[in-house]
């Protein structure tokens, strides 16, 4: 006879989130009455400290075995639960959650159909659950070695921080030299720091720190292993082959400036005095600003939002152009003070701290800021006639004024939106992380957990995740730096446990799961005829579990039984429902 | 008249179930006849599954996994694209429309196409009318 499973259900309203387009009393009420349902709430938030409260508390008083949490995605809050379970003595694997917000309240408009939906899932959570077993967490040693990708800012500030505490870096960089894009950098927005004066110095710390080895000329290509225990090889410029033993990864792979040879209307790479502002960084940096006749520019333009917030190229806001294109006037008025400096923007954003001031300050110096139409109506460069007494003319529709002008320049300067390394696709794959549609990393959460991702022992920092600015990038190294440090201090990890396991009695030795094993974690065992699970290798994807064909591989807590009934549960409840 | 279908969707945890959240956080409304249920690799979507569902009643099914070349776990996407070509022809010699299973590849950031999908789908197995399996094995049994 089947032993009584006590299952307790919480149906949480996520304020109005669900509870606006869910009759979250009707469900707890309808779920209430299946069995093994011993108790089924709903609650406001069950994720805040009294929901989680109120399942200890009913797990002691009930004596419930196993609990539902119909609410968010378990993406986001499963971990919460399992930890709220554990803390009321029960095993985190008698655990499940049915995501009744983003696949239900959020994207559905029918309040009869969105609970009718929630019921099934839960319905299903519920089946599926019965058939949960407890799972031992194993914990692994921790290599206490860090790789870092990327050798800008970024990936210096984590170098740093962890090599100053006595932990060992290997910082990987595909350049000849460390600093990134910060080494072609002249001054800083909004003080005006001297980049040479903050890098230089931090490189020489990393050069000098002998916890901390660099391999310059070195790219990444495979990755293996889990947390705490990654291995690699690579090459670097010198040819000889060196493997490294790391138990975690930064990746500060950084990003790169867009091309804008594909923007007609701009004419780089034909008008030779368009120039682009990592070109006239170089320029500032050498302390020298003339147009390719080598003369001093009467009229320069800064053109905001090249490659960027507009559909054909890319959507987003590259975030730094509009500080750096002020820092440019700022510095031309300086260096040329009768020179006309025209700022040509779509929008001004000047976002972070002392950047609105900043912004006040460049406005005051004679700079004439004229707005245009960046999503339908790009400004056209063409080059001048003699008679009009500059080297190129800029015509479009200037929006304050709706007048259309012509604004004279003998030096462009294009603000490039930055964007992905040409890479960013083959470090994702080597370390397993996940891409958004820009090719930016993503992390495992954006506002809760946003240099962690979803691969354990694996960050992301600094412009590789996003287009930032230098303290931005250097917060979240250091973040992952903390993060790291944490668990190096603690020695061990908890690794996943959702490992397959081979039913001895009923393999009949065919190796099918041999082959299709991603990971080579499963072998046959000569002698007893049958296949066996190398654990550690082991990630849990559960392929060979669906081509066994005795069903001796069970892909714990994805096994064919919790699924079947998990299947069945969403179907009895949606046909039920539909008839009535 | 109308009919309601009911689709079983199988989601991988790593791209295309953060697909479908990500619908969720873009507020991207589509059909409620999808129902998901997440694997952690679309490679393990045992076929049993997949008729299982058919025989609880549902009307389509509806698999969907990392792009080939993304799959969390390297090679588990192209497992499930040979059984999904399999399971198609079987369907075929049990009378069942190949339409009714669906194979498609989600990324993490493509909400859209995941809410694209599902409707279009949905219009697809309405189109096909009840699927009749869950009646045929009753009365079989
Ligand atoms: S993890 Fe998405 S298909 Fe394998």
């Amino acid at each position: 006879m089947e032993e009584e499973k006590r299952i307790g259900v919480y149906v949480c309203w996520c304020g109005t989130n669900i509870a606006k387009m869910v009759d979250v009393v009707d469900v707890a009420k309808e779920i209430g009455k299946l069995p093994n349902v011993v108790i089924a709430k709903d609650y406001k938030y069950m994720c805040s400290d009294p929901g989680q409260e109120l399942i200890i508390k009913d797990i002691k008083e009930h004596n419930l075995d196993r609990v539902v949490v119909s609410a968010c995605s378990p993406r986001i809050h499963e971990l919460t639960f399992r930890k709220a379970l554990q803390n009321a003595g029960l095993n985190p694997y008698m655990f499940e959650m049915a995501n009744i917000r983003e696949q239900v309240s959020w994207v559905h408009t029918d309040r009869g159909e969105a609970t009718r939906k929630a019921k099934s899932l839960v319905a299903a959570a519920v089946n599926r659950i019965t058939w949960h077993e407890s799972l031992d967490k194993r914990t692994v040693d921790i290599n206490p070695a860090t790789m870092i990708i990327g050798g800008g800012i970024a990936g210096i500030s984590a170098a740093l921080e962890i090599g100053n505490s006595g932990r060992k870096i290997f910082l990987i960089e595909k350049e000849n030299k460390l600093g990134g894009h910060l080494a072609g950098v002249d001054l800083t927005f909004p003080y005006m720091y001297s980049a040479d004066q903050i890098l230089k110095p931090l490189i020489k710390q990393v050069t000098n720190n002998p916890n901390i080895e660099v391999f310059l000329n070195t790219q990444i290509d495979e990755v293996f292993g889990y947390v705490g225990n990654f291995e690699t090889k690579i090459t670097p410029g010198d040819g000889k082959e060196v493997e490294l033993k790391f138990g975690n990864v930064i990746v500060a792979s950084g990003l790169k400036p867009y091309d804008p040879g594909g923007i007609e209307n701009y004419g780089y790479g034909k008008l030779p005095n368009v120039i682009t502002s990592l070109e006239f960084e170089q320029m500032l940096k050498k302390g020298k600003i003339v147009t390719k006749e080598g003369a001093e520019p009467k009229n320069v333009a800064i053109i905001h939002c090249v490659g960027s917030r507009n559909k054909d190229y890319h959507e987003y806001c590259s975030r730094i152009c509009c500080m750096t294109a002020l820092k440019f006037s700022n510095q031309l008025r300086s260096a040329l003070p009768d020179t006309n400096i025209f700022e040509c923007y779509a929008d001004i954003r000047s976002f972070g701290k002392g950047c609105e001031e900043f912004y006040a300050q460049t406005s005051r110096k004679d700079i004439m800021f004229l707005m245009f139409d960046q999503k339908n109506d790009l400004p056209r460069i063409r080059k001048a006639e003699t008679m009009d007494e500059c080297d190129m003319l800029i015509e479009f529709n200037e929006l304050l004024s709706g007048e259309d002008i012509e604004v004279p320049a003998d030096m462009v300067v294009l603000m490039v939106a930055l964007e992905a390394q040409e890479n960013a696709r083959d470090i994702a794959h080597a370390v397993g992380v996940s891409m958004c549609g820009n090719e930016f990393y993503i992390e495992r959460h954006p506002k809760l957990d946003p240099v962690a991702t979803t691969t354990d022992g694996v960050y992301v920092v600094g412009g590789c995740q996003s287009p930032k600015d230098i303290p931005d990038s250097i917060s979240q190294a250091r973040a992952a730096a903390a993060r790291i440090l944490a668990t190096i201090n603690i020695g061990q990890v908890e690794v996943e446990v959702t490992t397959a396991v081979v039913n001895e009695d009923i393999c009949c030795g065919c190796q099918t799961c041999v082959n299709v094993c991603p990971y080579t974690a499963i072998s046959f065992d000569e002698e007893k005829g049958v296949s066996v699970v190398n654990e550690v290798l082991c990630k849990g994807c559960g392929t060979c579990g669906s081509t066994c064909p005795t069903g001796a591989i069970r892909s714990r807590h994805f096994t064919d039984k919790q699924i079947l009934s998990q299947i069945e549960g969403l179907m009895s409840t949606s046909i039920e429902l539909q008839e009535v | 008249m109308s009919y309601e279908p009911t689709i079983v969707a199988f989601l991988c945890n790593w791209c295309s179930y953060t697909g479908a959240d990500l619908a969720g956080t873009s507020r991207m409304k589509y059909a409620s006849n999808v129902r998901i249920i997440r694997v952690m690799c679309s490679g393990r979507v045992d076929p049993t599954f997949v008729l299982s569902a058919f025989k609880e009643g549902a009307d389509g099914v509806l698999i969907c996994g990392c792009h080939p070349g993304d799959c969390h776990y390297h090679e588990g996407n192209y497992k499930c694209l040979r059984r999904y070509h399999l399971l198609q022809k079987y369907f075929q010699q049990m009378g069942l429309d190949k339409d009714r299973l669906r194979l498609e590849w989600i990324s993490a950031s493509e909400g859209r196409q995941f809410a694209e999908l599902v409707d279009s789908y949905t219009e697809t197995v309405k189109n096909l009318g009840p699927c009749k399996m869950k009646q045929v094995i009753e009365t079989l049994t």
